[in-house]
């Protein structure tokens, strides 16, 4: 598979000076960096960095408007991704591209094959031996639908090594989708990959996977590197955190008294059965009780029912059997307008699909729930909306982009912003809440669950989605567990701990 | 947040930006042109000199007082029938079925002009004719409603098929019931009472319809532009999990948006009966739908824009004539020229704004 160079450089690819600007944002600036055969070095920053646009150049999809690569020595044009392909440059992606009504090998051949026929046997065999060798478990006869994220992930990577001529990896927040006993196991699996030589680039903000296998290290603040080395200590930790955040200062998040006591149920959901889009049962007897100023917690591996019990309790999708009631109303048939009325309020776990309404302004996305749209004869005062939006503290909080700013060109962690404090502002008083750390740094990510502990403070009942069990236990009062068709639990938080909810998020009751 | 703002402040990138603004501009003159060009490829083939021919057509729709009324006449159901796209469009739906909701119009204004409002003085009859008219239109666009909101069936689909259905009752009605008693066996419609057409300016055949097409287009922006109203439409249009997210009612907006549309295109066919016409026959309106939904592709159903393109189109259609009397090439060559702008435009991506 892979290529011996006869004069070795000590570098697979190195980078020298590239800069990136759209229109007047300096996106990345003079970036020095250098990827080594057998070494795995991680990139780190915060929203907005530049860590994607550095990526994006390197595999291709941006031209650099200033700066080299060089590989093999000689200079190197890495831009269309196709040119980058075939220089050995190999990514996964954090939102998989891939088709759902193909087969694990169609989707493998569609990126490995060349020639008119699909030589299944053959491509068989090398995907089997690839995925022991590496122990990536996948099964080439599957229908990409049917894979959960993280076998996805691996479908993913079986697909960049199996490309000819592979050398470099980009692995863009690969452990975001994954539960903690299978970040262990892809952290093996990277180790493997570099004893095999490839080099190795990991994007990631999540420390501890840096300090536990990364050889060299780079952080990214504004579009520049403000910090390099090549060797990564464990008790590195701080010195990195403040050399991504810079002058900023990170809160602690804390949360007190808020142990113990029964309060006052507001939601209930008793034995439902919960229907997919394709009406096949997805959750079934489930028992829900969402209590008045409670956090409770969902933690479960993607794809276990959360999308579709979220968007129950919000009227977006129809309870299959079982009763629901808010405040003793009864809710089966209600719609999302009722609902509203009730007092909950929703953040969808895909907000740039599902909140993001192309060519409309920040301002605008803020009226539609949220901010309480003034009126002015048959149209809506802009000017006030403008003036609440400004005087509005969980904005400010959440350094919310400008209102004029049109959401689709923001980047994922601003929409979540947007999103957010959205939601905040209305001051629910039941909050279902879908992945709100996902594509935030660390700064934010800690506002935001200081807000949402403030919020529970106040009466409101949180249920929280999220694949980050340390969020999970920091923040949930008690957490339920989806796994096979089943909500287990809830568990009282200081009664159990991540290992087991590890355990019963992969092995479901019997654990 | 904060730091990218910095970055931006330091970075030197705005000296690109200058250098290529007059390259939009420029390209989408040439795009403007370039169906000109290819047709006039084609004029050249028949030995026709495009120059000449493009001079006459231009002084044959500007030259004259006569010949500006041919084409704001023309204009007028070009703009109603593209509102009547335009407007469910901002919902995200595609409603190809002006043609049958105009036809459907027309007959439901006849049928009230000849058997209600024959003896009724003009500032009363002329209002109700053109309530029916939308009446008419109205009703025909909610059978694609409804089919798409209980039914879930395909607005686009629905709407394109009833276009044959309206043309056929349309001709079931001048044959039958609504034929003339006088026309010694001819298919159309009695005419209506003078008092009931709409008044003309002098010397030509031009009628007061432009301005009422003109106001329904101020309307159908500003109630999208300006009012709460238009922004749930376009909020649903744009994204309807959004609107949903938003508690909006989606099935409602999209039975109203659809048959708001039909009214507009209801009226264009009252328009015809009453300014122009004065009977129906089924051959009335036959296509005015479809160069309405021609028209709001071109001006990407922005309302005050399809005026425009509605004039455009009025103008090329009143060309066609000259066409044929100039070059002797037959008059529907110019749906040649009309898809040529099309394509031109559609090529050209969406709107750069």
């Amino acid at each position: 598979m892979k290529t011996d160079h006869p004069v070795k450089p000590a570098y697979l690819l190195r980078a020298a000076g590239l800069t990136k600007r759209f229109g007047s944002l300096t996106a990345n600036e003079g970036i020095d960096l250098e990827v080594r055969p057998g070494q795995i070095h991680a990139i780190l920053g915060e929203n907005g960095a530049g860590k994607s646009t550095l990526m994006k150049m390197l595999y291709g999809v941006y031209e650099p408007d200033e700066g080299t690569v060089l590989m093999d020595g000689e200079p190197a044009v890495l831009y269309p991704p196709s040119r980058a392909r075939a220089k050995g440059i190999g990514m996964v992606f954090q939102d998989f591209r891939l088709i759902p009504a193909m087969t694990v090998l169609e989707s493998i051949a569609l990126a490995v094959e060349s020639g008119f026929a699909l030589r299944r046997k053959q491509l068989r065999a090398r995907i089997l031996e690839v995925s022991r060798k590496y122990g990536l478990a996948v099964d080439p006869d599957a229908y990409v639908w049917q894979l959960d994220l993280g076998q996805r992930q691996r479908l993913e990577i079986v697909k960049v090594l199996l490309a000819p001529g592979t050398r470099v990896i980009i692995f863009d927040e690969p452990t975001s989708v994954l539960v903690p006993q299978e970040v262990e196991k892809f952290l093996d699996m990277l180790d493997k990959l570099r004893k095999d030589r490839y080099g190795i680039l990991l994007i990631t903000h999540k420390i501890n996977e840096v300090l536990a296998c990364a050889d060299q290290v780079s952080v990214l603040r504004a579009g520049r590197m403000v910090y390099q080395s090549d060797q990564v200590d464990s008790g590195d930790g701080d010195k990195l955190i403040s050399a991504m955040m810079g002058e900023k200062t990170l809160n602690p998040v804390t949360k007190q008294g808020m142990h113990g006591e029964e309060r006052e149920p507001i939601l209930q959901l008793k034995d439902g059965t919960i229907r997919g889009d394709h009406g096949e049962p997805v959750l079934e007897g489930v028992h829900l009780t969402l209590r008045k100023s409670e956090i409770t917690g969902v933690a479960g591996i993607s794809g276990n029912g959360q999308r579709e019990l979220a968007e129950v309790l919000f009227g977006l999708r129809k309870l299959g059997t079982g009763e629901l009631t808010i405040a003793s109303a009864v809710m089966n048939d209600a719609s999302t307008k009722e609902f509203m009325e009730a007092g909950v309020t929703f953040v969808s776990e895909d907000p740039i699909k599902e909140s993001v309404i192309p060519g409309f302004s920040i301002l605008e996305h803020m009226i539609l729930d949220g901010i309480e749209a003034p009126v002015k004869g048959a149209n809506i005062d802009w000017a006030r909306a403008q003036k609440l939006l400004e005087d509005s503290e969980e904005a400010r909080a959440l350094a919310l982009a400008d209102g004029s700013r049109r959401a689709d060109q923001l980047s994922g962690g601003n929409v979540q912003r947007m999103v957010l404090s959205r939601a905040l502002i209305r001051k629910p008083d039941i909050l279902i809440i879908s992945y709100p750390s996902r594509g935030l740094d660390i700064g934010t990510t800690r506002t935001i669950q200081q807000q949402l502990i403030e919020l529970a403070k106040q009466g409101t009942a949180v249920l929280l989605f999220s694949e980050d069990l340390d969020e999970l236990f920091k923040l949930s009062d008690r957490l339920v567990v989806l796994s096979g068709k089943k909500l287990l639990g809830p568990y009282d938080t200081h009664e159990t701990d991540v290992s087991r909810i590890g355990e019963r998020m992969l092995k479901g009751e019997s654990a | 947040m904060k730091q990218q703002a910095g970055a931006a402040a330091l970075s030197p990138a705005n000296g690109m930006t200058r250098g290529n603004r007059w390259k939009p501009a420029a390209l989408k003159t040439a795009l403007m042109l370039a169906p000109f060009v290819v047709f006039g490829l084609f004029l050249l083939f028949h030995n026709v000199n495009p120059v000449t021919l493009y001079i006459s057509m231009i002084q044959s729709t500007f030259g004259d007082l006569y010949g500006f009324g041919e084409v704001l006449l023309k204009a007028t159901p070009f703009i109603l029938t593209g509102l009547a796209a335009a407007l469910p469009a901002k919902a995200g739906l595609v409603n190809v079925g002006g043609e049958g909701q105009l036809a459907i119009g027309a007959l439901f204004s006849t049928w009230f002009a000849v058997f209600y409002l024959d003896a009724m003085p003009a500032a009363l009859g002329i209002p109700l004719m053109l309530l029916a008219g939308a009446l008419g239109g109205g009703l025909w666009a909610a059978v694609t409603a409804l089919l798409k909101v209980k039914g879930g069936l395909n607005e686009t689909i629905t709407s394109l098929l009833l276009n044959y259905v309206a043309a056929f009752t349309v001709g079931f009605f001048v044959h039958g019931l609504l034929k003339d008693p006088n026309s010694f066996n001819w298919p159309f419609s009695p005419e209506i009472a003078s008092s009931l057409r709409l008044p003309v300016v002098n010397g030509t055949r031009l009628h007061v319809g432009i301005l009422l097409a003109l106001v329904l287009a101020a309307v159908t922006w500003y109630v999208l532009a300006r009012t709460r109203l238009g922004f749930r439409i376009r909020v649903i249009g744009s994204n309807r999990f959004a609107a949903e997210r938003a508690g909006f009612r989606i099935n409602r907006t999209y039975f109203w948006v659809l048959v708001a549309g039909g009214m507009l295109a209801g009226i264009a066919g009252m328009i015809e009966i009453a300014g122009i016409e004065g009977r129906l026959r089924a051959s009335t309106g036959v296509n005015y739908g479809y160069l309405g939904f021609l028209a709001a592709m071109m001006a990407w159903n922005h309302p005050l824009r399809i005026v425009l393109t509605g004039f455009i189109l009025g103008m090329i259609s009143v060309a066609g004539n000259t066409l044929e009397i100039a070059s002797g090439l037959p008059a529907s060559s110019v749906h040649i020229l009309m898809g040529l702008v099309l394509f031109f435009i559609l090529g050209s991506g969406r709107r750069s704004s």
